[in-house]
């Protein structure tokens, strides 16, 4: 057998991890060969200086780091919740379908049309208003023509010790 | 609480992986991070130590192939690992302590998934079993990956000091 093929067995060698047939392949080949002889030594050092490294102590400086993580994320879980509160729900709905008709209105191609529209329908509101407001005013002086005389005839009922037959001037 | 019982653990993967002490620490920060967020994916009935280890090992190896991290320099080794104590004899502790800074510069050269293999069994000290659950992965292919990656050592270190008895 080749160096290159024995040299691929010798970490498990190493280990006691062949079969008893590769095992004696490779027993056979290291008794004549200096070269994976000297590999299989080299292999034992790495092993040894691999498993020889040291485990570091956390800096202070990155415990404080992580220990910080749970109660940022926290923080940050509570702001949303806030936000996504059931009861917030039909605001955004509302806020959504206002934010829509905004931009229907500002982005729409006829938008001159769309004012006009607009301007129409309120004058026409306005213009109701206003009858409503002059048809109140004719009650208002038809109920103070006829105060004087409701005042009278309250004056004259004999319930109230006056005389019914006495007519109401005018 | 899992930063006492898993900080040093992942700090250290990551230190040995990557080979620079401040890319380690932010690394780790992010380990934590992700972890906190994928929390709710952990199914409790698998072992928690394995399924974090998982999430590190693909967290670093991702990095690693966006960045390209193998032309990156290591940090000196002796910067944060101190020299071992208690040697039979001076020159010994010498000898050991080159041997470990030309190994951990020779990390390096090795794959990212064969890096960590080699990190998992042979600094942490893993079962192959283990490995193989945290890399997702037959136990013949760890086996081969953790052979390849002390044969590429082996050899580095050969080189080195056959160079040198040259000088």
């Amino acid at each position: 057998m080749k160096c290159e093929n024995i040299e691929e067995l010798l970490s498990a060698y190493l280990e006691d991890d062949l079969s008893p047939e590769e095992k004696r392949t490779v027993e056979k080949h290291l008794k004549t060969c200096q070269s994976c002889n000297d590999l299989l030594s080299f292999i034992e050092e790495t092993n040894k200086s691999l498993a020889d490294f040291p485990q570091l102590e956390v800096s202070e400086n990155l415990l404080d780091r992580l220990y910080s993580i749970p109660s940022r994320k926290k923080k940050l879980k509570v702001s949303f919740d806030f936000l996504l509160r059931p009861s917030l729900q039909p605001i955004f709905a509302a806020a959504t379908i206002l934010m829509i008709m905004i931009s229907f209105y500002l982005f729409h191609p006829d938008r001159n049309t769309i004012n006009k529209t607009i301007n129409r329908q309120v004058h026409l509101g306005y213009s109701k208003i206003e009858r409503l407001y002059a048809n109140a005013e004719s009650f208002t002086g038809h109920l103070g023509a006829y105060k004087d005389k409701i005042l009278v005839s309250l004056k004259n009922m004999k319930l109230l010790g006056g005389n019914e037959d006495q007519k109401v001037k005018t | 609480m899992i930063v006492n019982t898993y900080s040093k653990r992942i700090f250290n993967m990551a230190y040995q992986f990557t080979g620079t002490y401040e890319e380690a620490e932010d690394m780790t920060q992010d380990i934590f991070m992700k972890l906190y967020t994928s929390l709710t994916k952990y199914d409790f009935e698998k072992n928690f130590s394995a399924w974090l280890l998982t999430l590190a090992k693909n967290y670093l190896i991702d990095e690693y192939r966006r960045t390209k991290w193998e032309k990156k320099s290591r940090d000196n080794f002796n910067e944060h690992y101190l020299p071992s104590e208690a040697f039979e004899s001076p020159e010994y502790g010498i000898l050991k302590e080159e041997t470990k800074k030309i190994i951990w510069e020779g990390i390096n050269q090795l794959s990212s998934e064969v890096r960590m293999t080699v990190i998992l069994r042979d600094i942490q000290g893993k079962k192959y079993e283990e490995i193989a659950e945290i890399m997702s992965l037959p136990l013949g292919t760890i086996k081969s990956r953790v052979n390849r990656g002390r044969l590429q050592l082996a050899k580095i270190l050969k080189e080195k000091k056959e160079r040198k008895n040259e000088m």
